[in-house]
């Protein structure tokens, strides 16, 4: 009868060889996913200065605007630099699984913790002082924008919580993969 | 004549590719990084260091010798035909880009296991499917396999149960049971994972406890 290791290694599968022609277009790929991450990392201070655009009374909000607008010209370095030393994959031949992995995920909960703190925190301070910055216009501002607003802090609940289950999610595969390698003897 | 304008081509691709990643990284460079995912320098303008002459030369050996193993490891980690065949193209790309690192501190095959294994593993994590779905051998152990049954033992069915069980695993136990699945033994496979070979004795003995009792309702085994 035939073993899973037969089983396996009978399986048809198509080959595969890089050629100077996909290496190109691969490395141009690449490259542009980078191009795209590091324009998705403007969202930010344009949403920013957008919502300063259309906020009223914007002269006495003009600070709040400043240090959001600030906070986020920070993340964007903050975010962006990690993308400077470009590390991939290719580079971390001489490590084994559990330590890639180990690193790997610590990557991705410091991505997540970083994106939480440099792009959401200043785009919910704006948010914020937009929404005050309408409530000051007058009085009949909160019963008629109300399910504006609750539709606002419902969707920054709802985005904080998930950014925070997805970190806690990350941590506990580390502590395991953390524990596994005590385990190991490492 | 022609691996003149070989090496020529070698090089011009070298210059298109690479900008700041020939450089050489520390494990702990690699690994403190805080972005997701992998990253080509956009600018790519500064001068590239050539690497060794014999990149391309290693490259082809190790498609050569392993070509197949790794689209079986590609297989492994994606079951979407489509995402595979990137994959599988990201893991050749990464290969071919990662002998101009190799200093033969480690066998070819130990090498080109762990770059594959490594890209394979950052696909799995990067699309958020570690901390869902997936489990480790201990909970496949304890999970009952009721949709199988014993009429399903003919040679394509098993692969798909294989693959399909490979692929609820969890990261660092696939490369364990696809190392095995390679007739890899357990020093080669504890080279590739970094565990002990001791814990890969283990692992690799309750694989073999969830494959039998998988399959051997069904007479594979």
């Amino acid at each position: 009868m035939n073993s899973p290791q037969e089983i396996w290694q009978n399986q048809s599968a198509e080959r595969n060889t890089m050629t100077l022609k996909l290496i190109e277009w691969k490395a141009r790929d690449l490259r542009a996913k980078t191009r795209k991450k590091l324009l998705g990392t403007l969202v930010c201070p344009l949403a920013v200065g957008l919502l300063y655009g259309f906020t009223p009374r914007r002269g006495m909000l003009a600070p709040f605007f400043i240090c959001a607008l600030i906070w986020s010209f920070a993340g964007l370095y903050f975010l962006n630099r990690g993308m400077r030393w470009a590390t991939m994959s290719a580079d971390a031949g001489l490590a084994g699984g559990l330590q890639f992995c180990l690193g790997e995920l610590q990557r991705q909960r410091r991505f997540v913790q970083q994106s939480l703190l440099w792009s959401f925190g200043p785009l919910a301070l704006a948010i914020g002082t937009f929404i005050y910055g309408l409530a000051l216009t007058g009085r009949g501002f909160f019963p008629k924008a109300l399910p504006f607003v609750a539709l606002v802090v419902i969707w920054i609940c709802l985005y904080f919580f998930s950014r925070w289950h997805e970190q806690r999610g990350l941590q506990y595969e580390i502590d395991e993969l953390r524990e596994f390698e005590r385990g190991n003897g490492g | 004549m022609t691996s003149s304008r070989e090496s020529s081509e070698l090089a011009s691709a070298r210059r298109t590719i690479t900008s700041e990643h020939n450089r050489s990284f520390s494990c702990s460079d690699v690994l403190e990084n805080s972005v997701s995912g992998d990253y080509l320098n956009v600018g790519g303008t500064e001068p590239i260091p050539a690497g060794p002459a014999s990149q391309a030369e290693l490259y082809r050996e190790a498609v050569d010798r392993f070509g197949p193993s790794l689209e079986r490891l590609a297989g492994a980690y994606e079951a979407d035909p489509e995402k595979r065949r990137d994959l599988s193209q990201d893991i050749h790309f990464q290969l071919w880009r990662s002998f101009a690192g190799y200093d033969g501190r480690c066998s070819l095959r130990t090498w080109s296991y762990r770059v594959a294994h490594h890209v394979a593993a950052s696909h799995v994590i990067r699309e958020r499917r570690v901390y869902s779905t997936l489990v480790g051998l201990e909970e496949l152990e304890a999970l009952s396999d009721k949709a199988e049954g014993p009429e399903s033992a003919d040679r394509r069915l098993n692969l798909d149960r294989l693959s399909a069980l490979i692929r609820r695993l969890k990261p660092l136990d696939r490369q364990i049971i696809v190392c095995w699945l390679e007739d890899m033994d357990t020093a080669s496979i504890a080279e590739v994972t970094g565990l002990s070979p001791a814990n890969v004795g283990m692992r690799i003995h309750r694989i073999r406890k969830v494959l039998a009792k998988r399959f051997h309702e069904g007479g594979s085994l």
